[in-house]
């Protein structure tokens, strides 16, 4: 997924991170599940799914040196459930960038899919980067 | 699962520990190895001064909540919207609290508005949001 060739001052409203596909295995909800103290239902928690999305975004910015990045908000949709074993597709963009003095904003759009091409959940994240 | 969906009626509520081990198993299980969430000697040179969990662990907490009131029509028909506000840390233990606060109609479908928050063991608040839930008919 990472983008080499993007900057953090490429990351301009309207960029696209190339997408990326995650399959959803039993032992992927197993860990999932451990490490948020929490029982399974058969089906993929839909925050274990978000999760895969802010991971590949958070792999994929390319912060300037010595920044760190700070998840400030976040606001989800769900549509449907996935089962064990099904693969996505994590879509994000970037929807804004704001500079306020010492404080960076990217507000990320996500949207997740199944191997069906159906929106699974969609997505925004604000990620805060101090200076 | 709820048996009545009802304006005001409170949510079981969700209490929670946080350890750097539970940290690690979370970056382990997500892929999100930011070393603000696992790098203790680094986190310790940042204004946070030590590590934190991932919001979105804290997030995860808020959502069992929710499936534990709502089930299916929280995991296929959820909608959220949090900040949040300071960060967990090991050690901390968060309680997540939330309650309905009301339900609307809207196209003959019916909607739970909630709101929800997580404090730490001091009162601190860490997360707080709402979110709203699309009923299925036999939560009607």
């Amino acid at each position: 997924m990472p983008d080499k060739t993007i900057t953090y001052e490429g990351l301009t409203p309207g960029y696209k991170f190339p997408p990326a596909v995650y399959e959803l295995g039993a032992s992927f909800v197993s860990k999932y599940l451990k490490a948020v103290d929490s029982v399974g239902d058969g089906f993929v928690p839909p925050l274990a799914i978000t999760a895969c999305a802010i991971a590949a975004m958070t792999g994929s910015i390319p912060l300037p040196p010595g920044t760190i990045a700070i998840h400030a908000s976040q606001e989800l949709e769900f549509f449907k459930l996935v089962p064990i074993g099904d693969t996505i597709e994590c879509h994000i963009g970037v929807a804004q960038k704001i500079a306020r003095g010492k404080m960076s904003m990217l507000i990320l759009e996500i949207e997740v899919f199944d191997k069906g091409k159906e929106k699974v959940q969609s997505g925004r994240a604000t990620i805060a980067l101090p200076t | 699962m709820l048996t009545e969906i009802q304006e005001g009626k409170a949510l079981n509520p969700v209490v929670r520990h946080i350890t750097q081990e539970k940290i690690n198993l979370y970056a382990e299980a997500s892929g999100d190895f930011n070393p603000i969430h696992v790098d203790e000697s680094f986190a310790a040179n940042t204004p946070l001064g030590g590590t934190i969990a991932h919001g979105m662990l804290n997030l995860a907490y808020v959502s069992e909540m929710m499936t534990s009131a709502f089930g299916r029509s929280w995991l296929s028909g959820g909608k959220i919207r949090a900040k949040f506000k300071e960060p967990a840390r090991p050690g901390d233990t968060l309680t997540i609290n939330g309650k309905i606060d009301c339900v609307e109609q809207k196209d003959d479908v019916s909607y739970a508005n909630c709101s929800f928050e997580c404090r730490n063991q001091k009162g601190e608040m860490i997360v707080a949001g709402e979110a709203i839930i699309k009923l299925s008919s036999d939560k009607r």
